[in-house]
């Protein structure tokens, strides 16, 4: 191979891991401590039950955190995530609802077809994501102010249709299916199926094909992006579609699972897919961070609650234990990529 | 009362970083009231033990005398009231203040957290009129162009009787004329009582400015002799590089009649009606100062900013939008290589393919293997040192990385390549490199436009040199006949 006579001039090629290879790796260290502290300490944490439902009761975090992850890479957020899931979640219930079936004003929907409905209200979640990306992309508005104004309105919308409650009636059966079926003898659902199969594609996405290249590259240098021949506002559009997506997608999952239209769903899910990024070392400041930090950022988040759980820790607590674990993390995180480059 | 002697005795300085020995036992003195140079490569180690003075970086072992006694500031503020204050190249004012206010930054008299208005202002401020009466206390600081900014540093260093005024590279962003104004000024410090250590990699401005020249070359102190005791450039490059660069154009013999680029009427806020030609292989050189709209026109003809007029490329209209310039075979070095040109938290594998990322892919699959060969082939091309393909942007010296921001843009494979500002802030040795890139690039058919504040840089390579002044072409010159450097000169500042 050419390359072996090329490194006789001792320039290596490849070989050192990356920074977010490697932070990841670290990451991973400290699941697996914290992982050994709550085994020797929190009653049953050791059951294989309790160890696969530390992934999958996090599913909608995590879906939701691809989308994050993505845009924090770029150096944009994405506040509206949890707005979105009210609203599609809202929305799909409103156009499966049988149409004039009762007097009851939240009891009455459009009467759409269950895939129509489905379709729909997925539209309408990436509507939410193009206002997004126009005032992001075009007009250049700073996203967290954007995205804050989004989340606000899909949940106003979300409360305007449902008065501020929930629908739950004159639904059809099939609507509460994709959120319910589990693989046949294990207590896996269908929505930790795609959690899995999102991550494994957004992987993919980030570390083989060019527009993965492109997120790095525009959170790295924005201006030296559009000089190099990268549609910048196009990308940004991209990704703001696809996180609205990935929410609405959560959205009609959550509702199905509850065979319910809640405007109050999914409260504050944009704080904690923000924190999982940040747990998994994406940085706020742009062209750093990966999915595989961000799915472990999920489990490490998740061991913690669980553990305070399982330790009887009144829930009321789980807010500031977040913080805590946000802060050690970030701490850590700085710890060994100092390390490192000494 | 005039002092003479040494205001800042070195003494077997070391400055060691974990991988490298950046400064390395430099012995020298520096005498009072003198404008003393340091010149030297990047990576000489001119700007650690700059960093050492101004109490950036602590010494690794060693002994500095200021005025005679031991010196260890332990911050740059801390240096400053010892007495050595640096004008850096990001400059120290803020621009919402007025000149005023900005001269007692930090110095504010207070009662109770109040200010209070007292003499310490006056005496600013009457610094500042000897230094340059034209500007007002009271004008607002971001009206004022760079070199003015500097001037207000100044005097305020001045001012706070600093000893020693550092000037880190202070004529790279003002044009010509202001470089005359800062050098009488700086000309005038030594009756101030204030000793200059000048920083710059334009060795002609040592020759006029400089008392006094101390040479550094891998950490190493060269020599620190008298300006009069050195005989021309080449000297001091010698001194420099431990080696003899030449700095020739020769004319091309054979040149294609082939047009690649017209340009016609192009105008947009800062450029006015600007027309020209460019052949097949060409080297074009566009000389003006600051200001002079030469960063405006490559960014105009790259799509990068709006414009009226019409801009052909092979015969064909170009779309006003980087994205679709490349693609029609046109890249841009651009003027700010870290703001504008690289990725620096990225490693040399993530810049240098950026600009033609279908070479290395498939169906919008990255071919990893085929994009480090690539990788790897461009640092060896263009002789960029790394140890490894997966260094960081940000960890090379300015000359590797301003390489970096060429390959990239090589790899587009363009056939008009605009380079704005090639060189700036770039050593003696990498300089040359770059010239023979050039050179290379055109002979292999490539037309190159250069922008540049230089006037040798352009009359050293270019076939051809237009003149810009404040957004109009004012001349057009073939380079080998009769080119006159004070003509030149005379044009771009505005003379007919």
């Amino acid at each position: 191979m050419s390359v072996e006579t090329k490194q006789a001039r001792k320039i290596t090629v490849g070989g050192r891991m990356s920074n977010e290879s490697f932070l990841t790796l670290f990451m991973i260290g400290v699941l697996v401590v914290l992982f050994g502290i709550a085994c020797a300490i929190v009653p049953n944490f050791y059951l294989p039950q309790n160890m696969l439902n530390l992934i999958t009761n996090n599913w909608y975090i995590i879906i939701l955190g691809i989308g994050v992850t993505f845009l924090l890479i770029t150096g944009n957020f994405d506040m509206s995530v949890g707005g979105v899931i009210a609203l599609t979640g809202v929305l799909s219930v409103y156009f499966c609802q049988g149409a004039n079936v009762s007097r009851n004003v939240l009891a009455n929907g459009l009467g759409l077809p269950y895939g129509l409905a489905l379709g729909l209200a997925l539209l309408c979640a990436m509507g939410i994501g193009a206002i997004n990306a126009f005032f992001i992309a075009r007009l250049k508005v700073p996203s967290i102010i954007v995205t804050l104004g989004t989340m606000m309105l899909a949940r106003g919308i979300a409360q305007v249709i449902t008065r501020g409650a929930q629908r739950n009636t004159s639904l059809p059966d099939v609507f509460g299916v994709v959120g319910n079926i589990a693989i046949q003898g294990t207590s896996i659902k269908f929505s930790v199926v795609i959690m899995v199969l999102l991550v494994v594609a957004a992987f993919i996405f980030e570390r083989m094909t060019v527009p993965g290249r492109r997120t790095y590259l525009i959170g790295a240098n924005a201006e030296a992006a559009r000089l190099s021949g990268i549609t910048v506002g196009k990308h940004i559009t991209f990704l703001y579609l696809t996180s609205a997506l990935l929410a609405g997608i959560t959205g009609i999952l959550l509702a199905s699972e509850f065979k319910a239209g809640v405007s109050s769903r999914a409260m504050g899910y944009e704080f904690d897919a923000l924190v999982v990024a940040l747990l998994g070392g994406v940085s706020i400041a742009g062209g750093f961070g990966s999915v595989l930090g961000m799915f472990v950022g999920a489990v490490i988040l998740s061991v913690v609650t669980t553990s305070a759980t399982g330790l009887l820790l009144s829930p009321d607590w789980q807010f500031t234990l977040k913080g805590i674990v946000t802060f050690i993390a970030i701490l850590a995180q700085r710890f060994a990529l100092d390390r490192r480059k000494g | 009362m005039k002092l003479t002697g040494n205001v800042l005795e070195i003494r077997d300085l070391v400055k060691d970083f974990p991988s490298v020995r950046a400064v390395n036992n430099v012995s020298f003195d520096i005498k009072r009231n003198t404008v003393h140079c340091l010149v030297g490569e990047n990576g000489a180690g001119k700007s650690t033990l700059i960093k050492i003075l101004t109490g950036a970086y602590a010494r690794s072992s060693g002994k500095i005398l200021l005025n005679g006694e031991e010196y260890s500031p332990h911050s740059p503020k801390n240096a400053k009231e010892k007495g050595i204050s640096t004008l850096f190249q990001e400059l120290n004012v803020v621009d919402q203040l007025t000149v005023a206010e900005n001269l007692t930054l930090g110095m504010e008299d207070t009662t109770f957290g109040f200010l209070r208005k007292t003499d310490k202002i006056n005496k600013m401020v009457s610094v500042m009129n000897s230094l340059e009466p034209s500007i007002s206390p009271r004008q607002l600081v971001s009206t004022l162009s760079v070199a003015k900014k500097q001037i207000v540093e100044i005097a305020k260093a001045v001012a706070t009787e600093s000893d020693i005024i550092i000037m880190d590279e202070p004529t790279a962003a003002i044009s010509e004329s202001e470089i005359a104004r800062l050098f009488k000024i700086v000309k005038g410090l030594r009756e101030k009582n204030v000793t200059v250590i000048y920083i710059s990699h334009r060795l002609d401005e040592i020759f006029e400015l400089g008392d006094y020249v101390t040479v550094m070359r891998d950490g190493k102190h060269i020599d620190t002799k008298p300006v009069s005791e050195i005989q021309d450039r080449s000297e001091l490059i010698r001194m420099m590089i431990g080696k003899t660069v030449f700095e020739v154009y020769t004319p091309k013999k054979d040149r294609s009649q082939e047009t690649i680029l017209q340009v016609r009427n192009l105008s947009n806020h800062k450029l006015n009606g600007i027309s020209f030609e460019v052949k097949k292989g060409e080297i074009v050189g566009f000389y003006g100062l600051v200001g002079a709209g030469k960063t405006e026109l490559a960014r105009a003809i790259y799509g990068a900013d709006d414009y009226e007029g019409e801009i052909l490329f092979k015969g064909e209209k170009l779309h006003p939008s980087p994205h679709k310039v490349i693609e029609a075979g046109i890249a841009l070095v651009p003027e700010e290589r870290r703001s504008q040109g690289l990725f620096t938290i990225l490693t040399i594998r993530g810049n240098v393919p950026v600009m033609n990322m279908g070479k290395i892919s498939r169906n919008g699959f990255i071919n990893s293997s085929q994009e480090r060969k690539v990788t790897l082939e461009y640092i060896e091309k263009l002789r960029i040192a790394t140890s490894s393909t997966e260094k960081e942007v940000i960890k090379l010296s300015g000359g590797n990385q301003q390489k970096v921001v060429f390959s990239k843009c090589l790899f587009a494979d363009a056939d008009l390549l605009m380079l704005d500002e090639p060189t700036r802030g770039i050593d003696v040795g990498a300089k040359s490199e770059i010239y023979g890139i050039i050179r290379r690039l055109s002979e292999e058919g490539k037309s190159i436009l250069i922008f540049s504040s230089e006037l040798p840089e352009i009359m050293n390579i270019c076939d051809s040199i237009y003149l810009l002044y404040d957004g109009n072409l004012k001349a057009a010159l073939q380079n080998g006949y009769d080119i006159d450097s004070e003509k030149i000169i005379h044009i771009v500042t505005g003379g007919e």
